[in-house]
């Protein structure tokens, strides 16, 4: 009786443990999203969406330029990075499925999804900063659209798996190319979690500061012109949280929190359809 | 069937379409290693291999330039950071796959999940304006008045607390690989049949004995693969330690100094850079994070593939 | 005359809102072979289920009425379920070793109950693999994992690790559906010789197995005890139309 009372301690302090866990786990979310929603709220306003930074030191003035640059370096990293993925998942699913080039192509692109991106950031340097002589907004696009093409590629690799082959085998039966059969067949089956992939890259890449930092780097002016820096709210919070100015650190939080609430709501939205549309 | 494809030149370009977008990955990541390679050959003729991961100096006036205090500063964070989040990873994945009641199973799981969505820039932000002033006023000054006592281990917490430090670091590091774990050793768990464990509670077995003696070695490579995975991403992770870790190229024995990684020193210098031996030591560096990662996340995927073959049969 | 072990009496359960059994009564007699036979989703293996109590590891589920063992309900809520099933045992329908070695696997039970002395260990370890008809063919390769023997060799294992702690009944979920046919004689040889020790109770939806092994059996068919009687009654003459439908293959 004795030792069986001292397992059943044993495992409800072990129970206690973990659970304690999760709690830890939950404590830390709710810490960081808690502090950057109290210092972020103070520095959103109108002015902040509106107008280009004040020079160094004044007050007032906005960050329109960073968000105008980020939505232009995230767009453009979109329409590089998503066709290459989707195409190179399509190959690995449709025509090269079940054949070793597709696993070794597979592996190494979840292998590319883990590369630090800072990585990317020096490579994209190397060939696309260093040959112009300039920083540039076109490079951070590259950059971020290398990020983005592996994990496009893998979730359109699993979507495309995931329709029946009966599908494809009917079409067939009617004499459709196996073209045909893809775009008409096979991406209308698998769309909604394509789809649901592409937001969540986006997402992913949407935070990101490292790969930009010494590509479409920095620029406190308002430009349009991806062969000039462009300015990001990332790259901008990482300078104005290091900078001596409490009026930069106030719109650095700003910063902080629209981006998070931009990336949180996109995560929980693709999370909600991916449940939704397969129950997991 | 297959005569059928070869006909129809349409899709024969439709094919090769996908086959050059595929490639595109193979293409990228090993451009990436020659394009670092080839930038960093003049460092390289310069300072050798074993004589430049073994030199602790960093001096860009001098020109001299050594990766063994940056290899240091990764080392400890990765390591650090991983005593942190493996427990409480592995805690939150049994919780979440064998205590949780199962209305909670769903939200906890997503809620660990967003912990992972939040930029790396924002654990910075707050590491930095937010968890340091903790770390300096509060934690620091505890442990080195607690375990700093303790011979030997209290070399590790000397110095004045100033929350710049290995320490803040590597915990902000810890919050942010705790996903990874977690979710890979919740799937993992969940690879467990559901008839074995069954089969432990019918010879008596309580709850915490199962996972112990069924679902923890049943899942252990998964879950190796995770912290594996883990460690990658601890490697290359770079805005949430650039603010709280002072850059600063020393080896010292206490985690309450500042120091510098790899992914830090990039972030910081590479646009300061005003000498191509500066630059291509810089580049060095990278080529070293690349192929450390790269070795890393290999080994991860191995783990995992074997895990994932081996529960399949 | 046959001594009761166990008494079930009207014995509801539900999963959530399913109401899986209805008034089930029924005993089970010592050191004899207890089969529960029905069509698939009859009920048989959620009622073994009962017995241990697996059950309980799932939200939702619901008991009402009582078994009675040894003088106690066991559907009481101040049950120790440690004890309860290192009492009554189970086996499973497919071969369920640990992740450990054949040593272990059969030892487990027993250190969970804080034996540790090695001599009494292996003393009880070569005691139940013989009991389970195991022992010559392992007894060179203790220490290697049990994932190496056949699946025959697992299920009997199995068997020799729920007999390791000796318990006073064996639950059998479909033992052999996921065994060859000489797997299964020798599983079956292996229950006519248990029950001089234990109380047997087999959930198989093969009528033949039912047949060669069992003492009694109970015939089961949405979530209703239709007959319970000898086994060879029940095969030559059963009462119930029901019954002789199934017996004879009718359907099912």
């Amino acid at each position: 009786m004795n030792v069986e009372r001292r397992r059943k301690i044993m495992s409800s302090v072990a129970l206690l443990l973990s659970s304690l866990a999760a709690l830890i786990g939950l404590f830390w979310l709710v810490f960081i999203l808690a502090d950057v929603l109290i210092n972020g709220i103070k520095g959103i306003n109108l002015s902040l969406f509106l107008e280009d930074p004040a020079p160094p030191g004044m007050e007032g003035g906005g960050l329109r330029n960073a968000f105008v640059g980020q939505l232009l370096i995230t767009g453009m990293a979109t329409v590089i990075g998503v066709p290459l993925g989707v195409l190179g998942g399509t190959f690995l699913a449709e025509y090269a499925r079940g054949r070793t080039i597709s696993r070794i192509i597979s592996i190494i692109s979840d292998i590319m999804v883990s590369v630090p991106s800072i990585v990317v950031g020096t490579f994209v340097y190397a060939i696309m900063v260093k040959p112009l002589g300039h920083f540039n907004g076109w490079a951070g696009a590259v950059a971020l659209a290398i990020i983005m093409i592996p994990v496009v590629l893998r979730t359109t690799e699993d979507m495309l798996s995931m329709v029946p082959w009966t599908l494809r085998e009917a079409a067939f039966a009617l004499g459709a190319p196996y073209y045909r059969v893809i775009i008409q067949v096979v991406y209308r089956g698998a769309a909604t979690g394509i789809l649901t992939g592409i937001l969540l890259s986006i997402a992913r890449v949407a935070g990101e500061t490292a790969p930009l930092l010494f590509t479409s780097f920095n620029n406190s002016f308002f430009s349009w012109n991806m062969n000039e820096p462009v300015a990001s709210l990332t790259v901008t919070i990482f300078q104005y949280a290091m900078g001596p100015y409490e009026s930069w650190h106030t719109q650095a939080w700003a910063a902080s929190l629209v981006i998070t609430l931009f990336i949180l709501f996109i995560t929980i939205l693709g999370r909600l359809i991916l449940k939704w549309r397969f129950g997991r | 069937m297959t005569r059928g494809l070869k006909k129809n030149p349409v899709d024969f370009l439709f094919g090769t379409l996908t086959g050059i977008a595929s490639l595109s990955v193979v293409v990228l990541i090993g451009g990436i290693f020659f394009a670092l390679l080839i930038e960093s050959i003049p460092a390289i003729e310069r300072f050798g291999i074993i004589r430049f991961i073994t030199t602790v100096d960093w001096d860009p006036v001098a020109e001299v330039f050594g990766a063994a205090s940056t290899l240091y500063g990764t080392a400890v964070t990765t390591v650090l950071s991983l005593l942190f989040a493996i427990p409480v990873a592995i805690g939150i994945a049994i919780f979440i796959t064998e205590i949780a009641p199962s209305f909670l199973k769903g939200p906890i799981g997503t809620a660990i999940e967003l912990l992972a969505a939040i930029p790396s820039i924002i654990y910075g932000m707050w590491g930095l304006f937010t968890l340091a002033p903790i770390m300096e006023e509060y934690i620091e000054p505890f442990l080195q008045g607690s375990l700093g006592r303790v011979p030997l281990l209290g070399i590790l917490f000397q110095g004045t607390p100033m929350g710049i430090d290995l320490f803040t670091a590597s915990v902000i590091l810890s919050i942010m690989i705790i996903p990874f774990t977690a979710s890979v050793a919740r799937d993992s768990f969940n690879l467990t049949p559901s008839i074995v464990k069954e089969s432990a509670y019918a010879v008596g077995a309580t709850k915490w004995e199962v996972v112990k003696d069924v679902v923890l070695p049943y899942s252990k490579l998964g879950v190796f693969g995770g912290v594996v995975l883990s460690l990658g991403r601890a490697l290359g992770e770079t805005m949430a330690v650039a603010f709280v870790l002072g850059n600063n190229h020393q080896i010292t024995s206490s985690l309450f100094d500042a120091a510098a990684t790899i992914t830090v020193s990039l972030a910081n210098e590479f646009t300061e850079a005003d000498t191509d031996i500066y630059l291509s030591s810089l580049y060095y560096l990278a080529l070293l994070l690349f192929v450390m990662s790269f070795i890393t996340l290999a080994i991860a995927k191995l783990f995992l593939l074997r895990a994932e073959r081996r529960y399949s049969r | 005359m046959d001594a009761l072990e166990i008494e079930v009496k009207a014995l509801n359960f539900y999963y959530g809102q399913v109401h899986a059994l209805k008034e089930i009564n029924l005993p089970v007699y010592k050191n004899r072979v207890t089969a529960l036979i029905g069509p698939s989703g009859c009920g048989k293996t959620t009622l073994l289920r009962c017995f241990n109590r697996m059950h309980d590891l799932y939200p939702g589920n619901r008991y009402r009425g009582e078994i009675i063992f040894k003088g106690r309900n066991i559907l009481a809520d101040n049950i120790d379920l440690i004890d309860l099933r290192s009492r009554i045992g189970m086996v499973f329908q497919k071969p369920t070793p640990f992740p450990m070695s054949i040593f272990d696997n059969i030892a487990y039970g027993l250190k969970l109950r804080g034996i540790r002395r090695r001599s009494e260990l292996s003393e009880r370890v070569e005691r139940a693999l013989r009991h389970a008809a195991l022992w010559d063919e392992v007894k060179d390769k203790l220490n290697e994992s049990a994932y190496a023997l056949s699946g025959g060799q697992q299920q009997r294992l199995v068997i020799a690790r729920a007999l390791a702690v000796e318990p006073e009944v064996l639950l059998f979920d479909e033992p052999t559906s996921a065994l060859d046919p000489i797997s299964t004689a020798k599983i079956e040889e292996l229950a006519v010789e248990l029950k001089k020790e234990v109380t047997i109770i087999i959930v198989t939806h093969n009528m033949q197995q039912a047949a060669r092994i069992s003492d009694w059996t109970g015939f089961l068919m949405l979530g209703e005890l239709i007959e319970f009687d000898r086994t060879d009654k029940i095969f030559t003459s059963p009462s119930q139309k029901l019954t002789e439908d199934y017996i004879t293959g009718r359907f099912g």
